[in-house]
């Protein structure tokens, strides 16, 4: 069965990037666009990844972790991978204290390089 | 009767010891006398030096340049009015209106009862400086005393002279004094000190003459005291308030930095990834020309995203906001690191990159990643600047407690006059790094500056020596890390750190050291 990738990302152009490079990989792919859709997708859950920017309208990525151990998902999610564009530093080693598995800055990967990167969590375990 | 001569020798030797005595007693008499004066001039001496005390007091205890003018008036005239001094008045110099003021007046009771009577307003007196007639104008240009004993020659042409003559009976004035005031810096006369007095000018004691040129003293350095003290509580305050401007300056401009890092990159990144997967056929094949169109805006892009990153760095740098987190680090581990990064590239433009090993060459203690940027940032000028066919070797060495990392090129050299200008910010050297177009793009400029702060931030140093034609060599040293050190912030791990640590560049610095790898010249994703 194929796996499931949630992308909460809210630039559009960089969403479906990734959307796209999942797809074509044979992942099933859904996104949210806002902070609020993301928390309510994440915690339907059943994801076997979950892709979080950090800046996001509505509610920021590490409001969206903070629901997730607060009140848990309805259905088991896999790993959690926070996107950051750099300058968030602090912000993302509270991530990790929130139960993210690792981070990827937006701007240093080339998108094989992103995609290699989403398949190693998605790989382990 | 008959008088012994006994009697008689008795009664003169009395007789002259009588007048002995009285003479004596006269000569004691004197004595005391002048004794007493004595006494009593001392004791006015005593109570004219307690009033100088007095203002003195005054001028230590506050420098609140009204109040400090005009307690000195009122002790003045405290001390000196039982000698018949009735207005004491203080006028100083207003520059800017061009001239003398009424600072402070002090009046005898009586004389301000008496003034009720005469309308004349003291206190808004403001004699122009070109009123050649008015005595106080007089003291000021020629620095001398001035004595008169008509009021009206201190108030023309402000006050009509009647009007004077009426004011100066119901007060009994019957002479005035004026005193120039002057700073003692610059000798320059700031204002003038009048005293009106009932007494005639004859009565007046050369003695009393000389306290009041003591209060015009103890007044010109009060007044110049207080002036200053006025003047430097107006500059402190206006340097608050510059102060208060920079630190909100500084808050927009942090503030500024930080959305740039965001807002900037997004579309940065954007732009750079879907031109990528264009030119890596992800969207079909290419014709040439638009092969050749799309690299260009790709190595363009490269340089633009490197430029800003490089920017905000070096603004990172400046506000001091650069944190490291130093750990040992084993340099040998670092050198391959980087020389596998650029292997591809290196390989690409045919030149060699290796790392000469150093037996049992101590950790340094620093923040792996910046220092890797450093290394990144010199390996990658030597890629740009060693034509095909050369050599880059890395090399280590320990100095003085220092371990040293040299990336030594076969290149193009450096120009002697050039080589001051290479660590400043944009200090670059003439032959263009604008004007590259080398695959990995920019030269900032700012490379070299970042690398040398970033180095020096960790206590280190960073130095070249170049031969122009036969290549360079740049050299780093860091600290060697003690035990202690190993022990508390224990050795840099690359399995731990990948994953845990904060950004690939530490707190703050973006790594533009990385080198996207060209899209063509890399085989497709698998699959």
């Amino acid at each position: 069965m194929a796996q499931k990738i949630l992308i909460i990302e809210d630039d559009q152009f960089l969403r479906e990037l990734y959307e796209e490079l999942m797809t074509s990989e044979g992942y099933v792919v859904e996104t949210a666009a806002d902070g609020e859709e993301g928390s309510k997708k994440a915690l339907a859950g059943g994801y076997d990844l979950l892709v979080v920017d950090i800046m996001l309208p509505k509610k920021d990525g590490l409001d969206i972790l903070r629901d997730l151990k607060a009140k848990g998902s309805k259905k088991p999610n896999g790993k959690i991978v926070l996107l950051t564009n750099l300058g968030q530093d602090a912000v993302v080693k509270e991530g990790f204290s929130l139960g993210a598995a690792g981070y990827l800055i937006k701007s240093a990967l080339t998108p094989d390089q992103v995609l290699h990167e989403f398949r190693t969590f998605l790989a382990k375990e | 009767m008959e008088i012994a001569a006994p009697e008689l020798n008795i009664l003169f030797v009395v007789l002259l010891l009588s007048v002995v005595l009285i003479i004596f007693l006269l000569f004691q008499h004197r004595k005391n006398k002048e004794i007493q004066e004595y006494i009593d001039d001392l004791a006015e001496k005593k109570k004219i030096l307690s009033a100088l005390w007095k203002i003195q007091q005054i001028i230590v205890e506050s420098l609140e340049f009204r109040e400090v003018v005009q307690r000195v008036a009122n002790a003045v005239l405290l001390e000196l009015g039982q000698y018949g001094y009735v207005i004491i008045v203080l006028s100083l110099v207003d520059e800017a209106k061009r001239v003398l003021k009424r600072i402070s007046i002090s009046e005898t009771e009586q004389a301000k009862e008496a003034l009720k009577f005469t309308p004349i307003p003291f206190s808004e007196i403001e004699i122009p400086l070109d009123a050649d007639d008015n005595y106080c104008v007089k003291a000021l240009r020629e620095k001398k005393v001035v004595v008169t004993n008509r009021l009206s020659d201190l108030l023309a042409p402000v006050i009509s002279e009647h009007l004077a003559d009426r004011a100066q009976e119901a007060a009994g004035i019957k002479t005035s004094i004026v005193f120039p005031i002057s700073s003692k810096e610059d000798s320059k006369v700031i204002g003038v000190l009048i005293f009106s007095i009932n007494k005639g000018e004859q009565e007046i004691t050369l003695y009393e003459k000389e306290i009041m040129r003591g209060f015009a003293d103890a007044v010109g350095i009060t007044v110049q005291n207080a002036q200053l003290y006025t003047s430097l509580e107006e500059t402190k305050e206006k340097l608050e308030v510059a102060n208060e401007k920079l630190k909100e300056l500084d808050v927009l401009k942090d503030e500024f930095v930080s959305v740039a890092s965001h807002e900037l990159r997004t579309p940065m990144t954007a732009i750079k990834s879907y031109l990528w997967m264009a030119l890596a056929g992800k969207g079909g094949d290419l014709s040439d020309k638009l092969q050749k169109y799309l690299d260009r805006a790709y190595i363009s892009t490269d340089r633009l995203i490197k430029l800003v990153n490089d920017m905000l760095n070096v603004s990172r740098i400046e506000s001091g906001r650069i944190e490291f987190s130093r750990q040992g680090a084993d340099m040998h581990y670092m050198a391959e690191d980087v020389a596998e990064e650029v292997r591809s590239r290196a390989d690409e433009l045919g030149l060699l990159i290796s790392a000469q090993m150093v037996k049992e060459l101590p950790m340094a203690f620093c923040d792996y990643n910046k220092t890797k940027e450093v290394l990144m940032n010199l390996v990658g000028n030597s890629l740009k600047f060693t034509p095909k066919g050369g050599k880059i070797t890395i090399s280590f060495a320990v100095r003085d407690g220092m371990v040293e990392t040299s990336v030594a090129d076969t290149g193009k050299g450096i120009a002697p006059n050039d080589i001051d200008k290479l660590f400043k910010k944009f200090g670059l050297i003439e032959q263009g790094h604008f004007t590259t177009t080398t695959p990995s793009g920019s030269g900032s400029g700012l490379g070299l500056y970042i690398s040398k702060n970033l180095v020096e931030l960790q206590g280190g140093k960073i130095s070249v020596k170049s031969e122009e034609g036969r290549g360079s060599t740049f050299t780093f040293s860091l600290p060697i890390a003690t035990d202690k050190q190993i022990h508390e912030f224990g050795i840099y791990d690359p399995q731990k750190a990948i994953r845990e640590e904060i950004g690939p560049g530490g707190a703050g610095i973006i790594p533009t050291a990385h080198l996207w790898e060209h899209p063509t010249k890399r085989v497709t994703i698998d699959n």
